[in-house]
């Protein structure tokens, strides 16, 4: 079951092409991974999914139902969740109030702030901040700030999360964690898109791998068939990216 | 179709976009340098004419040589400006920046309230009424000195940045500061001197402002929004865009004051009208932010 | 952001309405003047908080008052309405212009929209200047005392929108309003993200902002029976506005009310020893709080003095 369907997408600034003629589709309960070198496009595709910028040409399907053109709160209100690279929690809201926020606007109909509380209260306890929630972010962790982005797009109780480098900075114990939250979500409903720079973690939980270059979708398949496609080695190698391998 | 009309205007927009270029070189210089919009900068250019016009009225110096005078006083009274309360703030958000240089906006504006009141003073020299008579134009022999002298700060400041080795240094910190700490110019005193300099400016430009229009508290704040207007219509941090941007504002002004009826006075409201306009429609400015 | 009333906050509230119900009683007639403008400009700074807590520094909240002020001004020249409806029309009158100028301004940040609040203050004020047999001109416009001089009502009508504005503060804070209003003030772009339609709220805060201000500028121009576009549109009421609640603490209830005060006092001692620039203090205190104080004197309080007072645990 097609739950996104991306069709020719394309996005130009200025005289520079981020990405050109992607087409890919996603279907419900997969975790697909995103990969390809520094600069070849993979945030502006999520950008360009969650409404941030709007594409030149080519269409966004979720659910049948067309995103372009719609702005990020409507996207997001449509059941898409996403993380940002650069961690980007409300500085003055504590981590309660930080995972609250999407919670009481994200989701569609509105709930009430007590059942926001609520739910944010076990989706912490989920992602493993549980006896953090009224600290301030600036205090916690590269770890733990990544936890709050996670449950922050978690609060919207989305169809499509996506995670946008994760797993980068962690160490191999937060690493296996964050795994394991994926494999979590992925049973409780939720398909997850993921862009990844750390090798072992696609090829451990990537149902489907899509590889991107120069803004152009080179190569896509399972993991072991993308680990071993010449297009993609050459990608890889050609541009001296260094894997980032913990 | 009234010729004489038509070309007068154009001479005054000239003329006037002078004096407003001069105003706002110091304005580009500090933003194009360090980044911050100096919303006391007005009050610089206030503290000129008023130095110029004590000058002129307690010792009879004659406003035009006291240009050098006024811009060395301002140069000076901007140094413990820039260290005490700039340097602080120089990686603060830009709205700290802003609530700091309004706070000494104001301070400077009752300051010399309180010193001087809120009469309006002139500078009447002996040549105040005269002008050059043209084919088809009257030029006010003041604004012309005044435009020329204006022309004169500017390429003085143009050969500045570009030949004389502070100068460069200043052009080096705007581009890339990190790059210039690292082949040894001095960021911090670089910063200092083009505080300094661009106070220097301003003093300067408001020995030429005392000149043409009345010196009071608030001429300053007046013409900090007709700046505001240069920047956003010339790019920001460039000289060639604070030029442009004058032009456009001066001859505006001047065609509004002749073809509109009270003109005169619904000039004034031009800069205003000109800034709203063009943010709405484009956020950034008219060029967005280009440092030079 | 909880709801819960302790008991002693209801006893301290109680406590508190009760005497500024009596107040008039106890006070001189120059303390009830002082009091009455003291009010006005907390409503003026806690309007002004309203709308910064969206990230929307107005440095022009001088055009909403002065709107306000004419339009209660002028319709009570023209058609006699009585004073407290032209001071409402005022206000709605503001809020109008509020919707218009917050749309126009949404992609605007920062210093950009600072510049644009006044560009906006300074060209209502021309336009005033400009079109005097409309507005009156600059020669003003006069009204009769209000209600007749007496300044115990004007304190009580004064008083009851103060409590308006900080019940309406307090709603923001304790609802969903604040998590929308903070987000988009830290980080627009996430905000929206995550589902909160920026434009919305920044617009709204704008229109509860604009209400307020002008309903103050509608209350200035009776009580104070002259206005001219110099006074109401000018960068004095714009400054007052914002270094009230800066100096207090922003995004609080009790910073505008806290900051006012003490500015209120100073600028009375100055107003009385020289006869101009007595906003020199506005001034000074803003470079003092971006310097020294950024969270302002709530800020401070928090920060600094009352850590002094905890007792350290014996171990």
């Amino acid at each position: 079951m097609t739950l996104l369907r991306v069709k020719d997408l394309s996005k130009h600034f200025g005289g520079l092409t981020a990405v050109q003629n992607v087409s890919f589709e996603i279907h419900r309960g997969e975790i697909v991974s995103l990969i390809g070198p520094n600069g070849a496009g993979k945030t502006t595709i999520f950008n360009l999914i969650s409404g941030v910028y709007t594409p030149d040409s080519g269409g966004i399907l979720l659910d049948n139902e067309d995103l372009v053109g719609r702005r990020p709160f409507e996207v997001c209100q449509k059941g898409i969740g996403r993380t940002f690279q650069i961690m980007q929690p409300f500085p003055h809201m504590t981590v309660l109030e930080n995972v609250m926020t999407s919670g009481l606007f994200g989701r569609v109909p509105k709930i009430s702030m007590r059942q926001a509380e609520e739910e944010t209260k076990e989706l912490c306890q989920l992602v493993g901040l549980g006896d953090k929630q009224k600290a301030f972010p600036k205090n916690l962790t590269v770890a733990d700030q990544k936890r709050i982005e996670i449950a922050r797009a978690l609060a919207i109780k989305p169809k499509l999360l996506l995670l946008d480098e994760v797993m980068s900075g962690l160490t191999p114990t937060e690493t296996g964690e964050a795994i394991k939250l994926v494999r979590r979500l992925r049973e409780n409903g939720t398909t997850i898109f993921l862009i990844e720079h750390v090798m072992k973690v696609v090829m451990g939980i990537s149902d489907r791998v899509i590889v991107l270059h120069h803004g152009e979708k080179i190569a896509e398949g399972t993991s072991t068939e993308v680990a071993n496609d010449p297009k993609v080695i050459k990608a890889y190698l050609g541009e001296k990216v260094e894997e980032s391998e913990k | 179709m009234d010729w004489p009309s038509f070309f007068q205007s154009i001479a005054n927009g000239i003329l006037i976009a002078g004096l407003y270029a001069a105003v706002t070189l110091g304005l580009t210089l500090v933003l194009g340098v360090m980044g911050i919009v100096n919303f006391a900068h007005g009050e610089m250019v206030m503290l000129g004419a008023y130095s110029t016009f004590w000058l002129f009225s307690l010792l009879g110096i004659d406003p035009m040589l006291s240009i050098a005078m006024s811009g060395l006083i301002l140069f000076f009274i901007g140094l413990p400006i820039y260290r005490f309360t700039i340097r602080p703030i120089l990686k603060d958000p830009p709205l700290n920046q802003l609530l700091l240089t309004l706070g000494i906006s104001i301070f400077l504006q009752n300051m010399a309230m309180m010193l001087w009141k809120t009469d309006s003073r002139s500078v009447i020299t002996s040549y105040s009424g005269m002008s050059l008579h043209l084919e088809m134009v009257h030029i006010g022999l003041t604004r012309l000195i005044t435009f020329m002298i204006s022309v004169v700060l500017t390429v003085l400041l143009v050969f500045f940045l570009y030949k004389a080795r502070l100068g460069r240094a200043m052009r080096a910190v705007s581009e890339n500061n990190t790059a210039s700490w690292l082949i040894g110019i001095n960021v911090q005193k670089t910063y200092l001197l083009a505080f300094g300099v661009a106070s220097g400016l301003a003093g300067a430009s408001g020995a030429l402002v005392s000149t043409i229009m009345y010196t009071f508290p608030m001429v300053g704040f007046k013409l900090s929004l007709k700046a505001f207007c240069i920047l956003i219509l010339g790019g920001l941090g460039n000289i060639s865009g604070a030029l442009f941007g004058s032009l456009i504002l001066g001859l505006t002004e001047s065609f509004v004051g002749t073809y509109v009826p009270e003109g005169s006075g619904w000039a004034e409201g031009i800069s205003f009208i000109l800034i709203m306009i063009i943010l709405i429609i484009k956020p950034t400015g008219l060029a967005g932010t280009r440092r030079e | 952001m909880n709801r819960s009333f302790s008991w002693k906050t209801v006893i301290l509230l109680s406590a508190l309405a009760i005497f500024m119900i009596f107040y008039p009683k106890i006070v001189d007639s120059y303390f009830l003047h002082l009091t009455v403008a003291t009010f006005l400009a907390m409503i003026m700074a806690s309007s002004w908080d309203i709308l910064a807590r969206t990230g929307q520094v107005s440095v022009g909240q001088a055009g909403l008052f002065g709107v306000g002020a004419y339009t209660a001004a002028l319709l009570y020249q023209r058609v006699h309405i009585p004073p407290v409806l032209g001071m409402l029309a005022g206000a709605i009158l503001a809020t109008v212009v509020a919707f218009f100028l917050g749309y126009l301004t949404l992609r605007l940040r920062g210093i950009y929209f600072a510049i644009t609040t006044i560009a906006f203050a300074e060209a209502l004020s021309v336009i005033w200047l400009m079109t005097p047999r409309i507005t009156g001109g600059a020669m003003g416009v006069s009204t009769p005392p209000l209600f007749n001089g007496n300044r115990e009502q004007a304190y009580y009508l004064i008083l009851i929108i103060l409590a308006l504005v900080i019940f309406v503060v307090w709603l923001i804070e304790s609802s969903r309003l604040n998590f929308a209003f903070t987000a988009i003030r830290e980080n627009e772009e996430v905000a929206n993200v995550m589902g909160i339609n920026p434009t919305r709220y920044k617009v709204l805060a704008f229109l509860i902002s604009a209400f307020f201000t002008g309903f103050a500028g509608g209350f200035y121009s009776h009580y104070n029976t002259y206005i001219i576009p110099y006074e109401v549109f000018g960068l004095g009421i714009s400054i007052a506005c914002l270094v009230m609640p800066i100096f207090g603490g922003l995004y609080t209830i009790a910073g505008p009310i806290i900051g006012t005060i003490l500015i209120k006092a100073i600028e009375e001692y100055l107003r009385v020893t020289f006869s101009y620039g007595h906003q020199i203090a506005y001034g000074l205190i803003l470079v003092v709080v971006v310097l020294f104080m950024p969270e302002g004197l709530l800020g401070l309080w928090k920060r600094k003095i009352f850590p002094l007072f905890k007792q350290p645990h014996r171990v």
